[in-house]
Formats: C-alpha cells, structure tokens, sequence
C-alpha cells in the first residue's frame, strides 16, 4: 500500500489517546481526512462512526425517483413493503442486475450479445436480465403493456408474498399478540414512573411469552426477574395468554422451501445442481423461499436514503443534503478538511527506486518489497493549511506504551513486541504553514521560501543546505509545507512500518480586524487571541521486508 | 507531492485549451468530437467519433468536459440500438473531472462530473453514471444500468457495495487538477 496518513476520531475509547498501531483497534479509530467531520460548537473531530444519522430522503437508485418519506410512512401502515421502487425496478433474482423490460418479439440478436430493446413491441412483455439472461417468463410473469408494471407486477409479486405461508403465520402471530401489545401499551403509559425507573419491571407481553415458551418448550425455564414483586404483578397477564395454534404444521406443509417432505422429494429427484436456488438467491427475503430455481421471483428495488449527520454529543447538523434529485451539494456541510491541515507522506528514496523500476509513478506491488530492515530512510510531510490564517504547526512522534498497561517481568518477547523496533525523528520545533487564498498563481516557487527567520545571506546558505538535510523544513510554497522526517529501522524488524503522530496547530482565533479598521483606530489593535488545536494521526509507510528476504530481493533486481 | 509524470513532447499534441493528445491514440471523426480543455487522452486509446446517427453534416458523437483522462487503451464509443425497426448511434456526454482507467471500455450514454472509472471495466451501453460517483478496477456494468450519484459500485455485474463520502467532490477536483498538473513535457 502506498504511504498514507490517517486521522483519529476518539469517539471509540473514553482515552483521547489513539491505540498504538500494532492494536487490533486501531484501525478503526483512524480514518482518511475526507471521511471525517468537524463540529464547531464542540471544537471536535467526528466520524462516521459516532455521528447520529437521520434519513432526509429517500430515492429508487434505477429509476431515481425520489420517494418522500411521508409516502413512505404512510405505506409502512398500508401493508405494502415500503422501502422498495413501486415503479418499474426490478431485480434479477440470480444475478441481482437491473432487469429491463422486452417484448417478446423473435429473438433477432444482432451479434449475439444483447436482445434488441423494444425493437417492435409484441406483446406479451416480460423481465429479462441483459447479464445472466434469466427473463420472467421462467416464472410466469409476463405482461399485455410495457408502462405500468408497477401495478401488475408488484401486485402479483404482492399476492405472492402475502400468501406465502410465512407471511399468513405472521399475520396469524400478529392478531395472537395483538390484545397483548395493546394491554402492554396501556400499562406502560398508564404507569410511565414504574417503566422507566424499574430495571426489573417486566412486561405483560415479555411475561406472556415467556410463560408461554416455558410450556411449549420443557426444559426451558421461564425469564424470572429477580424482584419478586414484579413477578407478581405481572402474574395475571401471563395467565390470560392462550395458547398459539399454528397454521400449518411444519412437518407436514405441502409448500416448497419450508422443509419437510416436498423438499427431500425435490432433492431426491434432483438432476442438475443448477435446479437449485443458491443460498444468495433465497435469504434476501424475509420469508422462506423455494429451493427450486425455477420458483424464484424478480426483487423489487429496495430505495436507497439521504443522509443528514449531526454531532453526537451537542445535536449540531454536520450534514444537510439538498433536497434536489441526485444533487451532489449540502445546505450543511462541515466536514474535518476545512479545519485541519491536510497531511500527505511521501517516501523519496522509495519512490525514485520505484519509478526506476517501472519507468511509471503508478503505485505498484512492488514498493512494498523497497522498505529493507536495518536501514534508515529520510520521508516527507506535506502540510496543507485550509484555513485563510497561518497557522503553526509542531509534530511529535506518540509513544507507544499505553499507560497503566500491567508491566510485570513477563517474558522479555512480549515487552520487545510492544516496543516498536524501530526510531522516528521528527523536526522537533514549530514550522509555520502560510494562509490558505482562493487563488494561487506563482509563476516561481523560489518567490514564496520565507527566509524571514534569517539574514540574507545566512537565507541563501541554508537553501543549499536544505538540499542536503534531512530533518526539518524543507520547502514552502502557497498554502504547503513540507517538512522532512527520517525512520531507522531496526536489523530485526518486520511487519507494518507505521506510527502515531501528534499534531499541534496554533492559530488566531478570532476574526481579525479589518485593515482599514485597525489604521482608523490603532487603539483597537489589540493582540489577537491564540488557540492551539491538537489531533492524531497514524503515519503509514510500508511493509519493512526483513533482512533475508530483502537480500534476495536485491538479487532480482 | 507527488512526483511528475513525464511525456515525450514528440507523442502528446497539446491544444490551445490544454488538451494533451497523443497521437498513439485512435481517434476516429475528430469533427464529431469536442474536448472541454486540460483533458489528456493516453496512448492506445481509440475513440470512435465516427460512429454518428445516419445523417450528413456534423454532430457531436463525443463529448468530454475539462481535466478528464482517458487512459492508456481505453476505447469510448457511443452506444447503438435498433428502434422502430432502424438502427442508431447515440451521443456519448462525458462531464468535467471525470479519469477512465486503462482498458475501460465505455458505451455509455452519460457519465456526470467528478466520476472515476477504474481500469479494465466494462461500461455497458446506455448506462447513465451520475455526479460523484465510483466504479471499481474490473467492474461489468450491464447496459443501461443507472449509477447514482455518490455511490460506489463494483463487481461483475457492478453492483451498489456503498456510498462514498460527502467530500467526494473536492477529493476527486483535487485530484484530476494534481493529475493533469504533474503530466509534464519531459524535454529532449
Ligand atoms: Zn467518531
Ligand atoms: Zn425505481
Ligand atoms: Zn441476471
Ligand atoms: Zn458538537
């Protein structure tokens, strides 16, 4: 993998201190930059992870017609599936391909590869897949007119799944249940206090069938809470509870796919294996379906949602979509880039070696195999400032040892695990990084090095100096700084090359005044307020190839 | 920060708006095809500007916007169909920041802004890819699937595997802008 810096997110861990990087957790408490969120009221770095989500939308992703979610509420209660396309969109149910709609004109393939879409129009229409070839008519689902599928289709895909007997159970199971819920319901806002501050308070539906498995089911023994007087309480209910007939027997149903005999006979007779429905085919759905091939029905396209994100802890919005169809813009969007510096690593010795091996800069496989053990290599950090103030910034290598980790006289390759076996250095003292501007047009990039800190010549000795160093700063241009590290790797090490950094940036935090407005009352120039702001990262470099390997590596190139 | 990519001046054409042609590419009916500037078409690549609806004059078969890349031997060609018993090319509109990966062949009928393709995909006729969206390295869109916008998709056939992040716009300017500035003449 090529070098790459991560930001941490402490949402994970009550620690602001990120995992070591050779943790298990670790790599899921770092994420890209572009990933990451930023809350101003908070002053704090969130991710994907600890954001609450709430739906503002949603849309078919085949037809992109958007569904709003009042109709979607509604349909929730009209019994109709409502996270799926009521149009036109349909799933291959082997392939899981858009389907498209033909007609059943003679099959006059011009080279073979595709069905000509639409080409006359002779009815009957049916669903056919352009990948796997699978069409509808394999399973009787066919059509007069080619506009208006959503009616017909999703209505004989309706009637078939509402007479499935898994649906009929559970509406069976829902009208058994149904005087209990409401009874539950009654009680819980008749006695809200009860509910809410009793741990043990258990409800006349838990209790019912709890009560209720315990018979059907020796040897199960019934939930008891531990307070007794709960139990009690809650004795009455658990007594009203008759007992639930099923349906249908399952041992002796006659529909496919529910087990029992019609499936062994199904198996038993079974000549190819491709009469059966793969296990991907079947569990989409949430009721059994049939194991033979040729019973499995077209998918409805389940919607996708947009998306708004708040702040975890003080209910600020992060993200707000528009509310335009496929519009990639946001009313709300505040997002880590536009707050924290921008990090790139880049490892030159490796890079060079790489491009001489290929004669390209693309990244291959072969940079892994470039990181030998026992050498030391110099990188680079490229800063980038978002902010339209300077900022400047320090970094500093993160111990490893988590504290308080248990640190008996355990065995010796333990302690010389944890410690990683091998040194980073980093430009020990603060750099500045210059103010992000909505353009930048340098003809030279000589113009913008800031010798500021030195005299004339003392500028013009450390630029050829810089040539040759390695730690430190090594080039400013526009709203870039890049600064230069260097790892030396230990003669036994292997394994990922990678560490935690810390970085510190101070900027001002208040709006600076106007420039006018400080000439016309020089009293008002007063100094600007500092705020120093500090996040983690994880700094990958690569996969350091130990020394044996490394030799033979040397040979083949 | 990273390092340029160098071209041989006697291979790459460039236009007066920045476009960086090379001339080991196939392009066929050059009239038919308009480039929207800063946009780099690699060796190998064969576009097919000549495959127009039945007609005479000029139309526009190939559209690509600004800072797009066509990668080496990828092949654009527009999407046909026999409607009414006649058949027919049609357009192929490409937006702005949009890079195709080498040996992507593309039959799209649109593919929006800010849209990576990655290499050796299929784009099966008439599919339509919206604003911000991924296609994976190896992906098999059958025709006239719809990719909406920020999502992610993959596999063979290309499927939905995920929606991408709401910087996804920035990210992908950021970096088609770094690519074009990094393709660099190299001197001879
Ligand atoms: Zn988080
Ligand atoms: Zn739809
Ligand atoms: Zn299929
Ligand atoms: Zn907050």
């Amino acid at each position: 993998m090529a070098p790459n810096v991560s930001y941490h997110c402490p949402c994970l861990s009550d620690s602001t201190v990120p995992p070591p990087p050779h943790h298990l957790s670790s790599s899921s408490s770092f994420h890209p930059l572009h990933e990451l969120f930023f809350c101003e009221e908070c002053d704090a770095i969130r991710c994907n992870t600890c954001v609450s989500v709430e739906v503002s939308g949603y849309y078919c992703p085949n037809c992109l017609f958007e569904v709003p979610s009042a109709s979607v509420r509604a349909e929730k209660n009209r019994r109709v599936l409502p996270y799926l396309c009521a149009r036109n969109c349909f799933l291959c149910p082997c392939c899981r391909n858009t389907l498209s709609v033909v007609p059943s004109d003679p099959p006059e393939t011009d080279d073979g590869r595709t069905l000509p879409v639409s080409a006359v129009g002779e009815p009957p229409f049916f669903l056919y897949c352009n990948y796997c070839r699978w069409d509808s008519a394999e399973v009787d689902i066919t059509f007069e007119k080619p506009t208006g599928l959503a009616g017909t289709c999703t209505a004989q895909l309706q009637k078939f799944e509402d007479s499935a007997p898994d649906s009929l159970e559970f509406e069976r199971l829902k009208e058994h249940f149904e005087p209990f819920l409401l009874r539950a319901g009654a009680t819980s806002s008749l006695n809200p206090t009860t509910s809410a501050h009793s741990h043990h308070h258990v409800n006349p539906v838990t209790a019912a069938a709890s009560s209720a498995l315990a018979r059907d089911i020796p040897g199960v023994a019934k939930y008891t809470p531990a307070q007794s007087t709960s139990g009690r309480r809650s004795k009455g209910a658990r007594d009203e509870m008759p007992e639930y007939k099923a349906r249908v027997d399952a041992s002796s149903s006659k529909g496919a796919g529910l087990g029992g005999e019609p499936d062994v006979e199904f198996m038993r007779r079974l000549e190819t294996v491709s009469e059966v429905a793969s296990l991907e085919q079947r569990w989409s759905s949430s009721w059994a379906v049939s194991l033979r091939l040729s019973d499995i029905k077209p998918l409805r396209m389940p919607l996708h949602s947009r998306k708004s994100k708040r702040c975890p802890s003080c209910r600020h919005i992060l993200i707000k979509p528009e509310q335009k169809a496929q519009s990639v813009r946001y009313k709300i969007k505040l997002v880590a880039a536009n707050y924290i510096p921008a990090i790139t690593v880049s490892m030159p010795a490796v890079a060079e070696r790489r491009a001489t091996l290929n004669g390209q800069a693309t990244a291959s496989a072969a940079e892994a195999s470039l990181i030998q053990a026992g050498r030391s290599y110099p990188f680079h950090l490229a800063l980038t400032n978002p902010l339209y103030d300077p900022v400047q910034v320090r970094l500093q290598v993160q111990r490893q040892l988590p504290a308080g980790a248990p640190r008996g006289a355990d065995d010796e390759g333990t302690e010389k695990a944890r410690r990683p076996p091998f040194a980073v250095t980093l430009p020990n003292t603060a750099f500045p990084i210059a103010a992000f501007a909505e353009a930048w047009e340098y003809e030279d990039d000589e113009d913008m090095l800031d010798d500021d800190e030195f005299g004339p010549e003392r500028g013009a000795r450390e630029k050829d100096a810089r040539k040759n160093k390695t730690v430190g700063v090594l080039e400013r241009r526009a709203n870039v700084t890049i600064v230069g590290g260097e790892v030396l790797i230990g003669k036994d090490a292997r394994g990922e090359l990678k560490f935690n950094m810390l970085v510190s940036y101070t900027y001002r935090s208040d709006d600076p005044l106007a420039e006018d407005d400080v000439k016309a009352t020089p009293s008002r120039r007063n100094v600007p307020e500092m705020k120093t702001f500090s996040f983690c990262t994880i700094v990958s470099l690569g996969t350091i190839v130990p020394r044996e390997e490394s030799r033979s590596v040397n040979v083949d190139l | 920060m990273d390092p340029p990519i160098y071209y041989s001046t006697a291979e790459f054409i460039e236009t007066d708006t920045g476009n960086k042609v090379s001339r080991r590419a196939n392009i066929s009916g050059p009239q038919n095809i308009i480039l929207g500037g800063k946009t780099i078409i690699a060796s190998g690549a064969i576009i097919r500007g000549d495959l127009k609806r039945a007609g005479p004059g000029h139309s526009v078969v190939i559209s690509l916007g600004r800072y797009c890349l066509v990668s080496e031997g990828c092949i654009v060609r527009p999407p046909y169909k026999t409607y009414r018993g006649t058949f027919n090319y049609y357009p192929v509109k490409i937006g702005d920041h949009v890079h195709i990966g080498a040996n992507t062949v593309v039959e799209a009928a649109t593919i929006g802004n800010y849209v990576e393709i990655g290499k050796n995909c299929v784009i099966g006729k008439f599919t339509i890819i919206k604003d911000c969206a991924r296609v994976a390295d190896g992906t098999v869109v059958p025709p006239n699937t719809v990719v909406p916008a920020l999502s992610s998709f993959a596999g063979s056939p290309g499927r939905f595997v995920g929606d991408l992040p709401e910087s996804t716009q920035e990210v992908v300017e950021a970096r088609t802008k770094q690519h074009y500035g990094r393709f660099q003449p190299m001197e001879r």
